[in-house]
Formats: C-alpha cells, sequence, structure tokens
C-alpha cells in the first residue's frame, strides 16, 4: 500500500463529511459529519509519519491533540445544542434563527 | 497481500458506513454507523503502525464521543423526526463543492503516488511519551486547558439553561 491510498482514503472521508456537514438538516448529523472530517485529517497525519518520516511520532503527537481538541468541541456542542434545544423546541438548523433582526 | 486485504476492508467498511452516517434518515441509526466508522479508522492506524494512536481512538472516540452522541440523540428527537427529509434544498450545490474539493484533494494525493514504507513499524507509545514532556511540553499543558475549560463550559450551558427557563 503506498501513500497516495491512505491520501485518497482520507480525502474520500473528508468529502463525505464535508458533505454530510453542508446538506444535513438535523444538528447532530452536522457535528457527526464535523467528526468524520476530524477523522480524515488525523488519518493523514498518521499515514504522513509512517511513510515520510520513518521512525518518527511528530505527526502521531499532533493526531492526538487533534483527538483531544474534537473530544472537547463535540462536549461544549452537544452541551450548546442542548441548552439551544430547551429554548427552540427544535434540532433542525433552518428554524435556529434568535440572532435574526 | 495480507496487508492489502486488511486496507481495502478497513477503507471500504469506513467509506460506506461514512456514507450511511450522512445519509440515512434516522439519526439513531447514523450515530451507530458513526461508531463503526470511527473503529474503521481505528483499524486504518493500526495497519500504519500507529499503535498509541490505535487505543486512542477507541478509548476516546468509538467509547466516548460516539456514545455521548448517542445519547444526545436520544435526548432531542422526536417519534416524527423519522418522516422527515433529513437533507436540504441545497445538497446539488453541496456535491459540486465536494466534487470541486475532491478534484483538487486527489490531485495532491497522486503527487505522493509510489511511495512505500521501507521499514516494518515499530512501537512508538514511548517517543510519543517523550516528545509530549520534552519538545511539546507546553502544548501538553495548554490542552489540559482547554480540556478543563470544556469541562467547566459544558456543566455552565447545562446548568444555567435549566434555571432560567420555567
Amino acid at each position: 500500500m503506498t501513500l497516495a491510498h491512505y491520501l485518497a482514503v482520507a480525502a474520500l472521508l473528508f468529502l463525505v463529511g464535508l458533505f454530510g456537514a453542508l446538506t444535513r438538516r438535523n444538528i447532530i448529523g452536522i457535528l457527526m459529519s464535523i467528526e468524520l472530517m476530524f477523522n480524515a485529517a488525523n488519518l493523514n497525519l498518521a499515514a504522513f509519519d509512517r511513510f515520510l518520516h520513518p521512525g518518527g511520532v511528530a505527526g502521531q503527537t499532533l493526531a492526538l491533540f487533534t483527538i483531544t481538541v474534537a473530544a472537547a468541541e463535540v462536549v461544549v456542542g452537544l452541551a450548546l445544542l442542548l441548552a439551544i434545544y430547551r429554548g427552540a423546541g427544535t434540532v433542525y438548523v433552518e428554524d435556529y434563527n434568535l440572532l435574526k433582526g | 497481500m495480507l496487508e492489502a486485504i486488511v486496507f481495502w476492508s478497513l477503507a471500504g467498511l469506513v467509506l460506506l458506513s461514512a456514507l450511511a452516517v450522512v445519509t440515512l434518515r434516522n439519526t439513531v441509526h447514523s450515530s451507530l454507523f458513526l461508531g463503526l466508522s470511527l473503529a474503521g479508522v481505528a483499524g486504518l492506524f493500526a495497519s500504519l503502525g500507529a499503535d498509541f494512536l490505535f487505543a486512542a481512538q477507541i478509548m476516546v472516540y468509538v467509547s466516548g464521543i460516539a456514545v455521548l452522541i448517542l445519547f444526545a440523540v436520544m435526548l432531542l428527537g422526536r417519534a416524527s423526526d423519522l418522516h422527515l427529509r433529513q437533507v436540504n434544498d441545497l445538497w446539488p450545490t453541496a456535491l459540486l463543492v465536494c466534487v470541486v474539493a475532491g478534484a483538487g484533494l486527489f490531485k495532491v494525493a497522486a503527487f505522493f503516488e509510489g511511495i512505500v514504507a521501507l521499514e516494518p513499524p515499530a512501537p512508538g507509545t514511548r517517543a510519543i511519551g517523550r516528545l509530549m514532556l520534552g519538545d511539546c511540553l507546553l502544548p501538553f499543558e495548554l490542552v489540559s486547558l482547554a480540556l478543563l475549560a470544556a469541562l467547566i463550559g459544558a456543566v455552565f450551558f447545562c446548568r444555567s439553561g435549566g434555571e432560567e427557563n420555567p
């Protein structure tokens, strides 16, 4: 397996996540699509580490930081989402117009 | 040969379950497929020889984030959601954006065509630990601060919303 194979899988995973983030109406679906995009980036980091820098771990360490930030993001995102759902009573993003003048 | 079988089966698992995540109408099914897709990415990490990343992916994503999202889906969903369209009207435009972005990404990926790994993968946990407490000490401490801020933020948002609404 060459580096290009792993990059292609990561690119496809990123595109699927991008499509989901652009088209889902449900806000939890958008959060899930964002998680897919994070994973595509992590896969790229680990693949570059393995193929271009054998024996090095800088990419894996950066991927670990990404995982940590993604975990923090999803925790705060879900808490915000529950708070918004209490106020708005819906999970569909086109109904979130609290800031509309 | 074995590496190719592992790679293609894991890649198929990851991509098909990711497609199921973004296209299925039932959000509970979507979140279950999200767990499957994340587990497949963990398998790809293992095939890349990133052992610590594999363990971290299983612990944080599959057993943490996927379960958390499943809880949120069960708290927020309604039965009537199953009959509603889950995709907005602009999906052809989004598909166009994805095709254009994909053309660029595959051009970059084709640039790295033919690069193979020369040595077998070696365990990297010890080196990661040394790097985190050596050169990466400042980001390591900052990310713990970010986790603390996320914890307090989650508690704050859930609590204040509950008290203000009668």
